[in-house]
């Protein structure tokens, strides 16, 4: 930008142009400018898609809709699973539940059954065999029934039908003990062994005991209808649940796999096309569009994609024109000034000559004119010097470079040598650093160091001028720096140092045409470095530049000898 | 959901039905209904009792259905047993009344073997003893249903029978078929030997339907048999004669306890007397060949009875 502020100072405060080397700086912070542009144009899309996902929800959310119709399919239908899973366990549960207790119940009545054989037949042989040990049996048999069947009706309780048919075979067991076991132990006290003994012969025991197991087996066969018609339910529950369950399964896959197929097809697929077009228009093919067929969010993104391609392409268009504009205005602003340059130079050395010859002519110099010829031939010096900086700037770092690794301790010894006079006469002490091996045009970097070294020793003050020259590794780069003790500058004009004829001081004071930090600044940009200037009034400079290094692995720098 | 809560509706009200039905059914194959509500009903169930032979199930059903229309509420217990296993239920307080044949309680309960010859006598004497016993003997019935023996009419014939100590003629044993309380009682091989002198007698043990097959097909010489016996009616078999009077007049008179008299009053006793005085022995007969030989159930047997004499 700052780059791009100068140019636009340059055009309009000065009527003629000044090489092409600024024109050309000033085209690429267009480009850059239009490229800042299409981003941001870019971004202000994306933007405003967000927005209009965000607002328009409702209106232009197919992909959402069909994603959460889906979805909750999916949920209503693994929850109907679920709630038929858990009615087929309850059922089970319950079933078994029903069959424990009707099993418990099918065991008590089975038992009971047999304490009353066990009653009847303790009871004939009572009678028959007249031993009282059998009678024990009766009676101890005949305690524990009433509290069986009690426990018997608990355990039909759920089941009424049952619950009567207990009741019933309860009423008939008491019976058998009221009518027949009890009269009959009474008979054998009463009337004696023999009358019992006629009585158990009428079988009225056995016939009523019959009939109690008649009871009993339409209690059992109700009982097993009964597990049997729960274990089937259960199990047609339970088989209906995993039929359902495997259904649900098989929906919820199959909506799973449409819905997979669905996202690749119509989501993933466009996306992965949108993807590949970004690919394409990042490496620079700027007709890359994408169909936008769509009404969908992928639609809107695929016409938000097109746009802005659309609008990179017209920028880099304008882009393309702007360049060859500033291309074709740069070469004649070169040619105009290297013209300019060249033939300011003969009429300059003529008036010089005659200024010369008309010293000569004269035979009797008045007084002043000897004045007025100086005057004439340090202006003629003057602005030769200027068109020499002028002519040196634009070319400057410009046409072929021969870049190629240089070793920087032999060019600033050359540097130092084209200064030997300037240096000696200042009486400047110089200290070279180790200088490492560098990639650069020889000529050029010899260039900069002479500027460099030749302002310190230019610009001191009162001390003797110490200068060194020193190189530090900085990543991939060389940073180099050349310091003195001279007079410095406010930081003010650390930025300004490096516009084309520039001067802080005065052309009495310090000669020069302020050309020669531009020139530097030039060929380090050049060079693929940067050069900056660090410094306070009095305090002395340090102007830094850093330079590619030759190879990464060129940790070492070249150790050069000091000079003075 | 609105379309949905009807088909739920639905099916709930299908599962009642289907919950109902299955309770209907569970029902359905239930004993015996339970007894309509009675009009006057208090105090506990009156629990008669009927002995184990068709003409004591046709009279239980009588007094039952006969009380049960007067508002009393009754449960019968028939097929009980004979007279020495149902009288010591009665005694025992697990029956309330049970219809008893006068001589049998006279001589098996009460053990009095030298009985009053005239009918009116022997039931004083019976209801003497049951006072005693805290039970009442209500009014005997004009039918007498009295032990007897039956041969077929051609062994008769064969061995000149008339009269029961004709069997004393008869050479080797002879076979009785009877029920199994006939070897030990009076009016049973005990009275045969003791009045009759009888020594040749041997008690083949039956149940009651059995006996008259048994004497058809020989598999007996001589039949123990009740005098109402339906059987009887025609010419079908022989009544041998009972001229020393072992086997005693058989009216039947109902026993009930005080206590259950006590409890309903006089109009418990009118109601039973009220039928006992209409079964005559014709009547008694009838309706036990309706039972025994033409298959009727005894309660309705006894129910159209009822009806024809105004009882229901």
């Amino acid at each position: 930008m700052i780059v791009g502020r100068q140019q636009s100072s340059l055009n309009t405060g000065h009527p003629y142009p000044r090489g092409g080397e600024p024109n050309r700086a000033a085209s690429l912070a267009d480009a850059r400018a239009d490229s800042v542009c299409a981003t941001w144009q870019g971004l202000q899309f994306l933007r405003s898609l967000e927005r209009a996902f965000v607002l328009h929800r409702s209106l232009k959310t197919q992909i959402t809709t069909k994603v959460v119709a889906l979805s909750a399919a999916a949920a209503i239908l693994l929850g109907a699973a679920l709630v038929t899973l858990i009615v087929a366990v309850t059922g089970q549960r319950d079933a078994a539940r029903v069959a424990f207790r009707s099993q418990q119940a099918l065991s008590l009545a089975n038992q009971l059954e047999k304490s009353l054989l066990s009653i009847e037949s303790g009871l004939n042989r009572y009678v028959t065999t007249r031993e009282s040990r059998y009678l024990g049996t009766v009676t101890r048999e005949l305690a524990g029934y009433p509290a069986a069947t009690r426990r018997l009706v608990r355990l039909v309780s759920d089941d009424p039908g049952q619950q009567a048919r207990v009741a019933a075979l309860s009423e008939a067991i008491r019976d058998y003990d009221e009518f027949w076991v009890k009269s009959l132990i009474e008979i054998v006290s009463e009337d004696g062994f023999e009358v019992a003994r006629s009585q158990v012969e009428t079988n009225g025991g056995r016939a009523r005991l019959d009939r109690v197991r008649t009871q009993f087996e339409s209690l059992f066969d109700r009982e097993r209808a009964v597990i049997r018609a729960r274990e089937d339910a259960a199990e047609r529950g339970s088989a209906r649940a995993i039929g359902l369950g495997i259904g649900g399964l098989a929906l919820v896959s199959t909506i799973a796999l449409g819905f997979t197929l669905y996202l690749r097809r119509s989501v993933l697929r466009p996306v992965r096309t949108v993807a590949e077009a970004t690919g394409r228009l990042a490496a620079g093919d700027l007709s890359t569009r994408v169909p936008a067929e769509r009404e969908d969010e992928l639609g809107e993104l695929a016409r938000g994609f097109n746009s802005m391609a659309d609008s990179l392409e017209r920028g880099r268009e304008q882009l393309e024109h702007s360049n060859a504009e500033l291309t074709r205005s740069n070469a004649e602003l070169e040619q105009f000034a290297s013209v300019t340059s060249h033939d300011l130079q003969a009429p300059l050395t003529t008036i010089s000559m005659y200024a010369e010859l008309l010293e000569r002519r004269r035979g009797e110099p008045r007084p002043g004119d000897s004045d007025l010829v100086d005057g004439i031939r340090g202006a003629t010096q003057q602005a030769r010097a200027l068109i020499r900086d002028l002519l040196e700037y634009s070319r400057a770092g410009r046409g072929h470079l021969s870049v190629e690794e240089v070793p920087a301790g032999q060019v600033v010894d050359q540097a130092l040598e084209a200064l030997a006079g300037a240096i000696e006469e200042s009486g400047a002490q110089i200290v070279v650093g180790e200088l490492p091996v560098v990639r650069a045009d020889r000529a050029n970097l010899c260039r900069v160091f002479q500027n460099l070294v030749g302002n310190a020793v230019k610009f001191t003050g009162e001390d003797t001028p110490h200068v060194s020259i020193d190189a530090e590794r900085d990543n991939g780069q060389w940073r180099f720096s050349v310091s003195d003790n001279g007079i410095g500058m406010k930081p003010d004009h650390a930025r300004r140092i490096f516009e084309p004829f520039q001067r802080l001081h005065g052309e009495e004071d310090y000669p020069g045409t302020g050309i020669g930090l531009a020139v530097c600044e030039r060929i380090v940009d050049q060079l693929g470095g940067r050069i900056w200037v660090s410094s306070s009034p009095g305090q002395g400079s340090v102007f830094s530049f850093t330079l590619p290094a030759a190879s990464p692995a060129d940790a070492e720098p070249a150790r050069v000898g000091a000079s003075a | 959901m609105r379309h949905a809560t009807p088909r739920i509706l639905a099916l709930l009200a299908t599962l009642a039905l289907a919950l109902a039905a299955g309770a209907c059914g569970g029902s359905d194959d239930e004993g015996p209904s339970p007894a309509k509500p009675p009009a006057t009903a208090t105090g506990p169930p009156i629990r008669i009792g009927a002995k184990n032979f068709t003409e004591q199930t046709i009279l239980g059903e009588l007094y039952r259905q006969a009380l049960e229309a007067e508002g009393f509420e009754v449960v019968l217990k028939t097929d009980v047993g004979s007279t020495e296993i149902i009288h010591r239920a009665l005694k025992r307080g697990a029956l309330d009344m049970y219809p008893e044949y006068v001589g049998v309680l006279l001589s098996e309960v009460a053990e009095v073997r030298l009985r009053p010859r005239r009918p009116a006598a022997a039931y004083e004497v019976a209801k003497r003893y049951e006072k005693r016993g805290g039970f009442t003997l209500l009014a005997q019935t004009p039918f007498s249903d009295s032990n007897a023996l039956g041969v077929m009419p051609a062994f008769a014939r064969r061995h000149g029978l008339r009269t029961i100590a004709d069997l004393r003629r008869l050479k080797g044993t002879v076979k009785i078929g009877a029920l199994a309380e006939f070897r030990t009682r009076f009016e049973g091989l005990d009275g045969l030997r003791e009045v009759y002198g009888l020594r040749n007698l041997r008690v083949s043990s039956l149940a009651s339907g059995e006996r008259y097959a048994a004497l058809q097909q020989g598999d007996v010489d001589v039949a123990s048999v009740f005098t109402t016996e339906g059987q009887l009616a025609g010419e079908d078999y022989v009544v041998l004669k009972d001229p020393r009077g072992l086997f005693a007049s058989g009216h039947v008179a109902p026993i009930i306890s005080d206590r259950m008299l006590a409890i309903h009053g006089a109009r418990l006793q009118t109601a039973i007397d009220a039928v006992s005085k209409m079964l005559t022995t014709g009547a008694m007969r009838e309706m036990n060949a309706a039972v025994d030989l033409r298959s009727r159930r005894p309660a309705d047997v006894a129910r159209e009875f009822l009806q024809a004499n105004k009882l229901l």
